[in-house]
């Protein structure tokens, strides 16, 4: 299987370690990742889709048009950089007129977008019965003894008319991954909740959205060793808070975050040595005795 | 809670729903009921000025000054539930997009929205990549065994934001946002 690997911003730039993660996961299981030239930010849909679709479109019709010049579909490892360009190539797919439009400001910088670039998120290949039980197979350190949260976030899954991705209000792909991988993946109420990341003029929305769901799960009654997500905004998100919320409030939430790749990575058996798992706020301290013992 | 609201008819801007719905995914706009299923569900529902299902109404009726200056249009965390849950398939979550474009067109931007676009012009990322932060990201990539970046294409990314209408917001100074 090969792949135009859009990488897009914040994980390559700022979060590499969870590149290195996800780039080892691909190299095990086979996954071809071809490097995109000259692409740009995806473009990140917040901002720039609030100040002008149009912009916001052509850059990510730019993008598109660079993976259907390499013959590929494109691989996402952000959840931001899935749902722009999934968007706007499901977009421009249902509206000729606007992809017209947006192919005569390709045309001056020599780019078409002729519509055939699919666009995938990770969770959604490595889902598939097939790759399950190929990661299964290739499972060497199974999660048997660890209970995780799985946080799907928003732009994955919604609106699923666009994402076509899973069920909008009952996942299940990021467990089934897991669960191939050995681990218990846990219920609890606020699992479809925001992250509140993209919530950017009122901080307290994104403290009290993080505070509500870390609250919850210290209270299970099974102790939750992680959360696990799958986009660098969510997954930075409820880090970073949880240590702003117990200086707020003295609660000690301390529950860590990692990215699904870095804890598919563990599995597969790269040694723990070679991934960055205290590179964050919360470290998994306890997370790694249980991975060592 | 927005406060009441009283107006002349002829004060309304009965063109406004068109604006909005002849745009690319926005002829939901009309089939709107005023259930309040959004409102319901949204994730910002409490911090708003204007709930979603209010904010459509304002639209309908015209009240285009009213909603673009609103912070509701700002406020909301892209979750996508309204969206989502919609028994008409109104999809606010877009619709929003394009309130948040006319308001940008006003000059209506709040600082943490503008910055973006200059980011994104000056590096082809959304993160500063030149100079010493440059270098110290390919120093820690390249200590991870990581490839090295491929540049983007700066001039034809530079090239469709002021095609598309943004040169001028983008070609303010990083840090003057």
């Amino acid at each position: 299987m090969e792949y135009a690997f859009f990488l897009g911003c914040t994980i390559p730039l700022k979060l590499p370690h969870l590149e290195k993660a996800f780039r080892d996961v691909a190299s095990i299981l086979d996954v071809k990742l071809k490097e995109m030239d000259g692409v740009s930010c995806c473009p990140e849909p917040v901002s720039l889709q609030s100040l002008n679709i149009d912009t916001w479109m052509a850059l990510g019709a730019r993008n598109l048009a660079i993976a259907e010049k390499m013959g590929l579909d494109i691989l996402t490892i952000c959840s931001g950089c899935y749902e722009t360009l999934k968007t706007v190539s499901v977009l421009l797919e249902e509206d000729e007129k606007y992809l017209e439009k947006i192919n005569a400001i390709l045309k001056k910088i020599n780019y078409k977008y002729t519509g055939k670039t699919k666009v995938y998120h990770f969770v959604e290949i490595f889902s598939q019965p097939e790759w399950l039980n190929k990661i299964k197979e290739l499972t060497i350190k199974p999660l048997d003894d660890l209970n995780l949260a799985v946080h799907y976030g928003c732009h994955l899954i919604r609106p699923s008319k666009i994402m076509q991705f899973d069920h909008p209000e009952k996942p299940e792909k990021i467990d089934i991954i897991l669960e191939a991988l050995g681990a218990k993946t846990v219920d609890f109420a606020t699992k479809l909740e925001c992250c509140g990341f993209c919530a950017r003029l009122q901080e307290e929305i994104g403290e009290n959205l993080v505070e509500e769901k870390m609250t919850e799960l210290c209270d299970l009654e099974e102790e939750v060793d992680a959360l696990i997500a799958v986009c660098p905004a969510c997954t930075t998100q409820y880090d970073r808070k949880e240590k702003i919320i117990a200086r707020k409030t003295g609660k000690q939430l301390d529950i860590p975050v990692l990215y699904l790749a870095e804890i598919m990575a563990v599995a597969l058996g790269v040694e723990l040595e070679d991934l960055s798992l205290k590179q964050r706020s919360v470290k998994p301290n306890k997370l790694i005795e249980k991975l060592t013992t | 809670m927005a406060e009441m609201i009283k107006k002349n008819a002829k004060d309304l801007d009965s063109n406004f729903r068109y604006e909005i719905s002849e745009k690319i995914g926005a002829k939901s706009l009309l089939k709107c009921i005023q259930c309040g299923v959004c409102s319901s569900g949204c994730t910002v529902t409490e911090y708003v000025d204007m709930q979603p299902h209010r904010v459509v109404a304002s639209c309908l009726l015209g009240l285009k000054e009213e909603v673009l200056s609103s912070q509701a249009i700002w406020t909301c965390s892209l979750c996508h539930r309204c969206t989502e849950r919609c028994p008409k398939n109104v999809d606010y979550s877009f619709i929003l997009a394009l309130l948040r474009n006319l308001a940008v067109k006003e000059g209506k931007i709040p600082k943490e929205y503008s910055g973006t676009v200059v980011t994104i012009y000056n590096n082809g990322f959304v993160v500063p990549y030149t100079g010493g932060l440059k270098d110290n990201i390919d120093r820690r990539r390249k200590r991870m065994g990581l490839p090295e970046i491929l540049p983007p294409n700066l001039d034809e990314i530079k090239y469709i934001i002021e095609e598309t209408g943004l040169g001028d917001l983008a070609k303010q100074k990083e840090g003057d946002k």
